[in-house]
């Protein structure tokens, strides 16, 4: 009864699930754009660095919030079997046991990329730093299970993935060639030339 | 003793956050590192802290000095 | 007459750094002295060094804390930091740890060295002794890692000895800063030997969070000294505000150092050889203080009456200098800067550019008022004092020598030692003198 009222076996949780997970992609990708534009500490465009700082930080949680969408109807959909915990343990499942693990990594590492984030300033620097980098493994991981698990893309839907899939690695090019750039420029010298 | 805002200079790299969120105690010099113009005051104490939470180096602390 | 004027000619390293001004010496006059060079002549062999001190007296922290305090004994570094006070510091912590630092990363002093050459067993005396008071069986000596021989007599020393305490050798990186207290720290941690911010006092929290009671050589010598002769005999010589007596290097480059002992209140000039009578001097090292001969003539060994004149003593240096002074701070701020270890914005972006405005200085197109800017920007803005040091060293020179800047604004240099040409010099050119 509950099911039929919530609609668990209709259409409804499905396409709830796959639009949570759309908006979860591109939230995810500008995230990490404005993370990889955040690299050397050039301000982006008008905007003061600590805007872009809080920016990239808000719209991580943001993520998170519509991930935890995604999981939950992806659990209550009845329409495909996918048990509580495949949302964290990754290849057990019964259907596309692949795909959905790559998902399910994806989530185990945002889950560790967050927390040590609130926690930054009471933890070493480096270790910070060695998680956070894992935040590319975890979009990655994210943009493809998206790519292969989005059973009826559409046309549009499409594209807009592939816009995600290639903007982060044009945000990285375009941050090597700015730093390359600084650094080869004549005018000040804030990196270190020699023994660090 | 009053509180001071200290920099781990070898940590800094010059990015410059420090001085967008406390322009009243934090210049930046020809090079883009902090010049802490003074004491931290209990007025600026919150925007004190909220500087040293905001370095992405982890570079600043408040401590007992001069 | 002509005046013919060239940019000091830097000579470079083979990572292309600038060379020292004056490398590491290869040997050292070491002459005798009153209290710590008194005997040298009988070698530096531990059988030596009993036969003429005997065993080390046993002393508990109080006795020992009581005889520094008494003899005030100061450390040899610009502030000359009491010693009792590192010791009190230390003595509130638990589990010392002591270093002897015997870097001694400025190239032209050589009490270090000269300690190593002859009195190994008056330095590891000092720190045995000091280890034993304060019952910590860890005793850090850190080696030269420029001069060989000092280093390989310290570890000959070492080897001689039996005294139930551990003394393990590292050996410092060759460089200007790798002396610097915190780089010595994090050179026992396992990490590069370059300076570090530093939050604490080492006398507080240094070596893995552990007080670290850490001097030069020439202080544990001292403190060896003072527990094997006593109190008395250490005040025989000196003044009552500054009882006993010092190490101090007469250096010039081309030659070989000589190491002095002078006791305090002494004539600085009696120790200064006669064939530089006349010659200005850099005082306490690059990061000293220039000095005329004037000056040096009317100097007494002194840590307080040197301050007075607006110099310090320090580590006892006195580099004097037969170029012009303006040169050799032009070569020796060029050293300084590729010195940096790189890891502080002010330092490595600010002291390459005071070299640069020093040089033009010295060609006499420099900005005096870039100087005083770039010295603002890198004065106390840094993990060590490495700026700080070079500033002084500018500022000296521009003051004491403001004559000589003004002539070489002019396309000239004065030298104001008579008449005298140099020919050939250090920079391997000729420069003739209107």
């Amino acid at each position: 009864m509950t099911a039929e009222i919530l609609g668990l076996d209709g259409p409804v949780m499905w396409y709830l699930n796959r639009s949570t997970g759309v908006v979860t992609i591109v939230l995810l990708t500008i995230t990490t754009v404005l993370g990889v534009l955040a690299i050397g500490g050039r301000p982006a465009g008008r905007l003061p660095r600590f805007v872009t700082q809080a920016f990239h930080r808000n719209v991580a949680l943001l993520a998170m919030l519509l991930l935890t969408a995604h999981l939950v109807t992806a659990v209550l959909d009845e329409f495909v079997e996918i048990k509580w915990y495949e949302a964290f343990v990754p290849f057990v499942g019964s259907f596309e046991p692949l795909w959905v693990g790559f998902g399910a990594i994806a989530v185990d590492l945002m889950i560790i990329v967050i927390l040590t984030s609130l926690f930054r300033t009471r933890m070493k620097h480096n270790l910070w730093r060695g998680i956070h980098i894992t935040a590319y493994a975890m979009w990655a991981l994210a943009i493809s299970h998206g790519i292969a698990i989005g059973t009826d893309m559409t046309e549009s839907l499409y594209v807009l993935t592939v816009v995600c899939a290639i903007s982060v690695p044009l945000a990285a090019i375009y941050r090597l060639g700015r730093l390359v750039f600084d650094r080869t420029s004549t005018s000040s010298t804030t990196t270190p030339g020699g023994l660090k | 003793m009053a509180q001071v805002l200290r920099v781990d200079w070898p940590s800094c790299e010059a990015r410059g956050l420090c001085h967008e969120v406390l322009p009243e105690l934090v210049d930046l010099d020809e090079w883009g590192y902090p010049i802490v113009k003074g004491p931290v005051t209990k007025e600026l104490m919150d925007h004190a802290k909220e500087a040293v939470k905001v370095c992405p180096r982890l570079a600043l602390r408040i401590v007992e000095g001069r | 007459m002509t005046t013919t004027y060239l940019a000091p000619t830097i000579t470079r390293e083979e990572d292309g750094r600038p060379a020292s001004p004056v490398p590491a010496p290869k040997e050292v006059d070491v002459r005798p002295g009153p209290a710590l060079l008194n005997g040298i002549e009988h070698g530096p062999s531990l059988a030596a060094h009993r036969a003429q001190y005997g065993p080390i007296p046993h002393l508990d922290s109080k006795q020992l804390h009581a005889l520094v305090k008494r003899v005030q004994m100061r450390g040899r570094g610009g502030a000359a930091f009491p010693f009792a006070i590192k010791l009190e510091t230390v003595l509130k912590g638990s589990r010392p740890i002591l270093v002897v630092n015997m870097s001694e990363g400025e190239l032209a002093s050589a009490k270090d060295h000269a300690l190593a050459l002859t009195r190994p067993h008056l330095v590891l005396d000092g720190v045995v002794a000091t280890a034993k008071a304060l019952r910590s069986r860890k005793v850090h000596v850190v080696l030269p890692g420029e001069r060989p021989a000092a280093a390989a007599a310290m570890k000959r020393a070492i080897a001689e000895r039996r005294d139930g305490v551990n003394i393990y050798t590292t050996t410092a990186a060759s460089r200007f800063v790798a002396g610097q207290a915190k780089a010595v720290v994090e050179l026992l941690s396992g990490r590069p030997n370059l300076p570090a911010t530093s939050w604490a006092p080492e006398a507080v929290k240094g070596l893995k969070g552990r007080p670290t009671l850490l001097s030069n050589g020439e202080t544990w010598a001292r403190v060896g000294l003072l527990v094997l002769r006593g109190a008395e005999e250490y005040m025989s010589i000196g003044t009552p505000e500054e009882p006993g007596a010092t190490l101090l290097t007469m250096n010039m480059p081309g030659s070989v150092p000589i190491v002095f002992e002078a006791a305090y209140g002494d004539r600085l000039r009696d120790y200064i050889p006669q064939d530089r009578h006349g010659l200005p001097a850099m005082v306490g090292g690059f990061h000293g203080a220039w000095a005329t001969w004037e000056t040096l003539a009317s100097a007494r060994v002194s840590v307080n009456k040197m301050r007075a004149m607006g110099n310090a003593l320090g580590a006892g240096l006195v580099l004097s200098s037969p170029e012009c002074p303006v040169t050799l701070t032009a070569r020796t701020v060029e050293y300084l800067a590729g010195q940096s270890a790189q890891r502080c914005g002010p330092c490595f972006n600010g002291l390459p550019a005071l070299a640069k405005e020093v040089t033009a200085v010295h060609d006499g197109h420099g900005g005096l008022e870039r100087i005083e800017q770039l010295a603002n920007l890198v004065v106390r803005r840094g993990a060590c004092a490495h700026p700080d040091g070079t500033v002084r060293l500018v500022n000296s020179m521009l003051s004491t020598f403001a004559h000589e800047v003004e002539a070489h604004a002019k396309g000239g240099c004065t030298l104001k030692h008579g008449s005298r040409k140099l020919v050939g010099d250090s920079f391997n050119r000729i420069l003739e003198v209107a």
